[in-house]
């Protein structure tokens, strides 16, 4: 029943022009702070946000979306529920808003902490310098239930629900204004491609990059952020991807050996999920305890998977001889491919006849790169009304 | 059969044959039983035939039986199925036959007796006594108690529905049976929250010198109020005159094969049970002393394959038939539970209906 704001506006809050210089100057004064603070130091998603965050990013991120023959007008007031345990996911969604210079309200999880509370420091200390960007962008803790959250959300013109699906159902009982838009994005599973030709062949510099590279896809977060793989698709034939295999995984666990990223009950969990799908599954699986991280070697990516998986150092393997072979595994809830060691046009050309998920392919390295477009869905166009104007 | 032979009374060259060759029956009796089970052993321990050693069974992780229905019997044949606790998620779920459950029972009774010896003794339960009827509470702590209520007679519940001390019904135990042996039960939090924290409050003793206290049901709380087993051998001391105080460690999982604290504060192993400690990650045998993960071994469940499980409890294996206090077997100690892995993607842990945690 609470309701808590956590940076109370001090002014009114006003629509803008998308894009203002003073929204800018916020973003890049949040950045600073980010990666001035030494507390940044233990959260990798502080420093890639403040990165992110800096006007030299931002700008030419936002460019091609000011030009064109509409006039961009913000959609309204706009509110965004960040997942429970992401610690940083809420921002992305939520700055992109202010930019397009709408009155943004962000609910956290009452959950949350860790780097969520560097940040809401960092945005409290900011109210004073932009009073007008503070108002416009109200970090709220209140449970679903709240009788202020029910008020809020029947006068809002844009809704941005994060998190398990479960959560997103949960939240969906509150009714929208007839004319609202809706953004939802729920669980998802994502999948990294390598191509097994390629990593025998490549030299040592350039493999140990691909290993660096799977390893902060994969490990930055204990495998559980949603673009995360949980899933390695060796692309060629049988006896090329056991070579393949015998050249990576010894090379990944000896990373991991070193960065120890999982904890002993993280390490459990893997073993555990591991076993869960072992037996639940309709086919014999195969699984391979390599130190600290565990091979489950699949015939076909089941359904199931997708809400089994709990991450932790689980790697699902499956051989492909031929891209296409993928395609009736896939559903909507298969969101990035990270790829390495294949053929471009190979990849594009199934990519256009995959009609059924995977909403992003990306190198290896950049499976947690945030992006407008997202899960099939420009954010930038969702946040914003294009006014036509035919004179 | 181990279940024929005293409860810690062989040593390992005793044992551990009789044990492994018990275990690896079961282990091939629940692959031809279980289909999952046998997945599981053509997935991850594709080339098992047997056994040499117990470190080589294939072991499961406990909460599968949360998730997943696993029987080695047709559900014909099923006599009683077991839940656990349940206060957070889903209940684990433990499929019995009539067999299955009259040995769990037997060997309960036969570890009891070396305690408790042979006599049945009048019965203080630290509990109200509507634990036993409240369906929906039943679950653990009810069943805790039905099954320990074969071992008393004069069975007296020490609390009131409102978790106050009965006075009254306390008083006229003790001024019957105080003089003698008694049996005095309950779990581990609620003796100390309920009754030893109570009776200090309003500044009460009772005295039952010939008691032996037996407690179960974890630290985790006690623990939160920074209560170590000494602190809590001590106070009811004080207030009860009781210095006979055992806890037992055991799991839904395993029912039967307890693991009772001896008077050096060792959790042992009784003859028809046995632990290895690994270290997560690698999941290789721990040295003795070093801590890991607990992996519990029981002759018992033929029932279902629990016969050799992975627990989520943190343990130190101690020693084995060299214990100061005689009894034969492996001795440990319990660390407290692997905390719980924490999401830390996107995929979050809501749950719409989670309860604040209940009393127990």
């Amino acid at each position: 029943m609470s309701w808590t704001l956590l940076n109370p506006a001090t002014t009114r809050a006003e629509l803008q022009q998308p894009f203002a210089e003073q929204d800018f100057a916020y973003c890049q004064a949040l950045s600073e702070a980010l990666l001035k603070t030494p507390q940044s130091r233990d959260f990798p998603d502080l420093i890639a946000l403040g990165f992110w965050l800096r006007q030299a990013n931002l700008k030419p991120l936002l460019a091609p979306y000011q030009q064109g023959q509409f006039i961009r007008q913000p959609l309204g007031l706009v509110f965004h529920s960040a997942p429970a345990n992401v610690d940083s996911l809420f921002v992305y969604s939520g700055i992109l808003s202010l930019l397009c210079g709408n009155k943004n309200v962000i609910r956290l999880s009452s959950r949350s902490g860790g780097s969520t509370a560097v940040l809401i420091e960092k945005i409290r200390a900011l109210a004073a310098t932009f009073p007008a960007q503070n108002a416009r962008f109200q970090l709220v803790q209140c449970d679903y239930n709240s009788v202020e959250l029910k008020a809020l959300i029947s006068t809002i013109d844009g809704r941005v629900l994060w998190g398990s699906d479960q959560a997103i159902q949960a939240q969906r009982q509150l009714t929208l204004p007839a004319h609202a838009r809706e953004l939802n994005f729920g669980h998802k599973f994502s999948l990294c491609l390598l191509g097994a030709e390629a990593v025998l062949a490549a030299d040592n510099t350039e493999f140990q990059q691909l290993v660096q590279l799977f390893y902060r896809d994969q490990l930055t977060f204990a495998q559980q952020g949603c673009s995360s793989a949980k899933a390695v698709l060796w692309l060629g034939e049988v006896a090329q991807v056991q070579q393949a295999q015998q050249r990576f995984w010894p090379a990944l666990t000896e990373l991991i050996e070193q960065k120890q990223p999982l904890n002993s009950s993280e390490q459990y969990q893997a073993l555990a999920t591991a076993q869960q799908l072992i037996m639940s599954s309709e086919q014999q699986l195969m699984l391979t305890q390599q130190q600290s991280i565990s091979r489950l070697a699949v015939h076909t990516l089941e359904p199931v998977f997708i809400n089994q998986h709990q991450g932790c150092g689980l790697f699902l393997e499956l051989q492909l001889s031929n891209l296409a072979e993928l395609n009736p595994m896939l559903t909507q809830a298969h969101q990035t491919l990270t790829a390495w060691g294949v053929e471009p046009s190979l990849l594009k050309n199934w990519l256009m006849a995959a009609h059924t998920g995977i909403d992003r392919v990306m190198p290896v390295g950049q499976a947690l790169s945030f992006s407008p477009d997202w899960d099939g869905v420009n954010l930038i166009e969702q946040f914003s009304r294009k006014v036509v104007c035919a004179f | 059969m181990l279940i024929e032979r005293e409860p810690y009374s062989l040593n390992a060259a005793e044992k551990q044959p009789l044990l492994l060759s018990e275990l690896n029956e079961l282990t091939g009796y629940h692959q031809q039983h279980c289909q999952p089970y046998q997945q599981l052993l053509a997935a991850q321990w594709p080339a098992f035939v047997e056994a040499n050693q117990t470190a080589q069974l294939p072991y499961l992780a406990v909460r599968l039986f949360k998730q997943l229905k696993l029987q080695s019997v047709p559900d014909a044949e099923v006599f009683k199925v077991l839940y656990s606790s349940g206060t957070t998620g889903t209940p684990s779920r433990i499929v019995l036959d009539s067999t299955t459950a009259a040995i769990q029972s037997k060997i309960l009774v036969k570890i009891m007796q070396h305690w408790l010896g042979k006599a049945r003794l009048p019965m203080l339960i630290i509990d109200h006594p509507a634990v036993i009827k409240d369906r929906s509470n039943f679950s653990a702590r009810g069943a805790g108690i039905q099954g320990l209520s074969f071992m008393g007679r004069n069975h007296c519940y020490a609390l009131n529905d409102d978790m106050s001390i009965n006075f009254e019904a306390v008083e006229q135990f003790c001024r019957q049976f105080g003089d003698g042996p008694v049996f005095v039960f309950g779990f581990t939090f609620m003796v100390w929250q309920f009754f030893i924290q109570q009776l200090k409050q309003q500044q009460k003793t009772i005295s039952l010198p010939q008691a032996l206290l037996l407690h179960s049901g974890g630290w985790k709380k006690l623990q939160d109020q920074a209560v170590d087993n000494s602190t809590f051998k001590q106070q009811v001391l004080a207030q009860t005159a009781i210095h006979k105080v055992h806890n037992f460690y055991g799991m839904v999982e395993q029912v039967g094969a307890i693991f009772v604290e001896c008077e050096q504060g060792h959790l042992h192993c009784p003859t028809y049970a046995d632990i290895l400690v690994r270290t997560p990650g690698n999941w290789q045998t721990a040295a003795v002393g070093e801590e890991g993960v607990l992996q519990l071994l029981s002759t018992l469940p033929r029932s279902y394959p629990g016969h050799s499980l992975l627990s989520e409890d943190r343990a130190v294996l101690l020693g084995e038939d060299n214990c100061p206090c005689g009894r034969m077997g492996k001795y440990f100690h319990i660390l407290g539970r692997l905390p719980q892995a924490e999401a830390r993607g996107c995929s979050d842990t809501f749950s719409p209906s989670a309860k604040p945690e209940a009393a127990l």
